[in-house]
């Protein structure tokens, strides 16, 4: 068995899975509306992939714009911390308690503040990616050696060269690490500032098949929530293997 | 070997009539104290341009914090100290530095981490990229220079930080233990391959060890401290001929000469 790819086991694993559930199911008392068939389920996905393509469209938008700005904002408020360290005892508590609570129920807060638009499922987005990001560039920008740190000083290297040829490229590996839990947490913003309101998103049609009882329609739609999730992983995987191939981690023995 | 003219304090030191080489480093009544510990006392000594100067002391006894003293990363509690005349204030421009761990940039190449400095200062690595190839091979790191630390050996990892120190070939390179993480038998031979990269450029360089043997084999000059506070206990001229080979470690003189630093070390022990 070891000569077969990594993959291949998985793989036999969920096909495994998927005839059970198809011809296992008949033999329960299982109604469709709770548990469909698989085979119902593809026939589905394929009848409303132009929908889902449009709606997923919608969420992928808002879910990495949030991303992007809370890469940005996390990324600057670690390098405030770092360098006004004064700042340090405010910041981080406060963020902390602040991500103790659940985002899911200030939501409907923001929808009143800004509306059923496009604005409160990225502040959504942002909000809940937020705190991973800053917490690894935090870490990844501020622990240098302190022998680095010298050696810079010594070598007349100024704080701007320092931050981009030391203190950024350190903090890459981080950063990579907190986008594989960010992203995650950025769709789950966007889909639940779309269950809240609004009429556009994969949340949205997730909810519009709930009440239609289309349960078929619903994997289906997780499904495409499932693949569009592991694309974003699969390109930060991709981006680590071909920059951070440095990382302790990732060599190869 | 000479005797310290020894005054009120053992710090201060003549240096022999007829020595015509400029000062580059002077030190003195040189004090800090960290909070409420005194970690060094009263230093005063000078040091001769193109000279290896090794520092050696037990544990404690303040090396590292002198050596940091005279590159200006660590302030001073009171004393001077003076670089090519000026008083240092500050982290000084043109010195090299090797710590104990090599501090490379894992996500830089060899030829790549050696650049670094120059990159620092603003200064096209373009430009230095020749003098860095001569480096790698008189350091025998040939063939190495695509290679990430993680690649290398401790001790191949300890060249490179030596030849990234030498790179913009300043006046003073200061080395803090650098084979300190090194095996016995490594840190032998970086020693020998130490001595042969600096016998080309002669900088100036401040080597703390704890090892006598590794400071008699290299130095033209044994500073001995003692325990905290660290203070001088006494200079030693180190006589032996250059090049300096293994055969070197079994010369009489050398032993005489380990003898009196390892005796002035232990000064005050055992009593």
């Amino acid at each position: 068995m070891q000569h077969v790819a990594s993959w291949a086991k998985p793989l036999l694993f969920l096909v495994g899975l998927i005839a059970v559930w198809q011809y296992g199911i008949s033999f329960t008392s299982v109604p469709s509306y709770v548990l469909p068939l698989p085979s119902d389920i593809f026939a589905r996905f394929v009848d409303t992939f132009a929908v889902q393509l449009h709606h997923l469209g919608f969420t992928a938008m808002t879910t990495l714009i949030g991303l992007t700005i809370a890469l940005g904002f996390g990324v600057l408020l670690a390098l405030l911390v770092i360098y006004v360290p004064a700042i340090k005892g405010i910041v981080l508590p406060f963020l902390a308690a602040f991500n103790g609570i659940p985002k899911i129920a200030i939501a409907p807060l923001f929808i009143i503040w800004f509306g059923l638009g496009i604005e409160s499922k990225i502040l959504l987005a942002f909000l809940l990616a937020l705190f991973p990001i800053f917490v690894n560039s935090l870490s990844g920008l501020g622990e240098i050696e302190t022998d680095m740190l010298d050696l810079s000083k010594l070598s007349g290297g100024s704080a701007f060269r320092i931050f981009f040829k030391v203190r950024l490229m350190n903090a890459l590996p981080y950063i990579a690490d907190a986008l594989k839990v960010a992203f995650p947490l950025a769709l789950v913003g966007s889909i639940v500032g779309e269950f809240i309101g609004g009429n556009r998103g994969i949340g949205y049609l997730i909810l519009s098949a709930q009440f239609t009882m289309d349960t078929a329609l619903v994997f289906a739609a997780l499904l495409s929530i499932t693949v569009f999730t592991s694309l974003g992983i699969g390109a930060v995987a991709l981006f680590e293997r071909l920059f951070l191939k440095w990382r302790p981690s990732r060599r190869s023995r | 070997m000479l005797h310290l003219a020894e005054q009120e304090d053992v710090g201060a030191q003549a240096r022999p009539s007829g020595d015509q080489a400029p000062t580059i480093v002077e030190i003195a009544a040189l004090t800090k104290k960290f909070e409420s510990v005194l970690a060094v006392d009263e230093l005063s000594f000078r040091i001769r341009e193109n000279e290896f100067v090794s520092i050696v002391g037990p544990s404690g006894c303040g090396k590292s914090t002198l050596l940091r003293m005279i590159s200006g990363l660590v302030t001073t509690t009171s004393g001077t100290i003076r670089v090519r005349g000026e008083v240092v204030s500050r982290p000084i421009q043109d010195v090299g530095m090797v710590f104990q761990s090599p501090v490379l940039l894992p996500w830089r190449t060899t030829l790549g981490n050696i650049l670094f400095v120059a990159e620092m200062r603003g200064l096209s690595a373009r430009h230095y990229r020749e003098r860095a190839q001569t480096l790698m091979e008189t350091a025998g790191l040939g063939g190495f220079e695509n290679s990430y630390p993680y690649e290398l050996s401790g001790g191949m990892q300890q060249r490179v930080a030596i030849c990234r120190a030498l790179l913009l070939d300043p006046s003073i390179i200061l080395m803090d233990e650098p084979f300190g993480a090194l095996d016995i038998i490594t840190r032998e031979r970086m020693a020998f391959e130490l001595q042969r990269i600096w016998s080309s450029s002669r900088n100036t360089v401040l080597f703390v060890t704890h090892s006598i043997s590794e400071a008699v084999l290299l130095s033209d000059t044994v500073i001995v401290m003692t325990d905290r506070p660290g203070r001088i206990s006494e200079i030693v001229e180190i006589d032996l001929p250059r090049p300096r080979d293994t055969d070197t470690l079994t010369a009489h003189r050398f032993i005489e000469l380990s003898a009196t630093v390892r005796s002035n070390i232990t000064v005050g022990w055992g009593d």
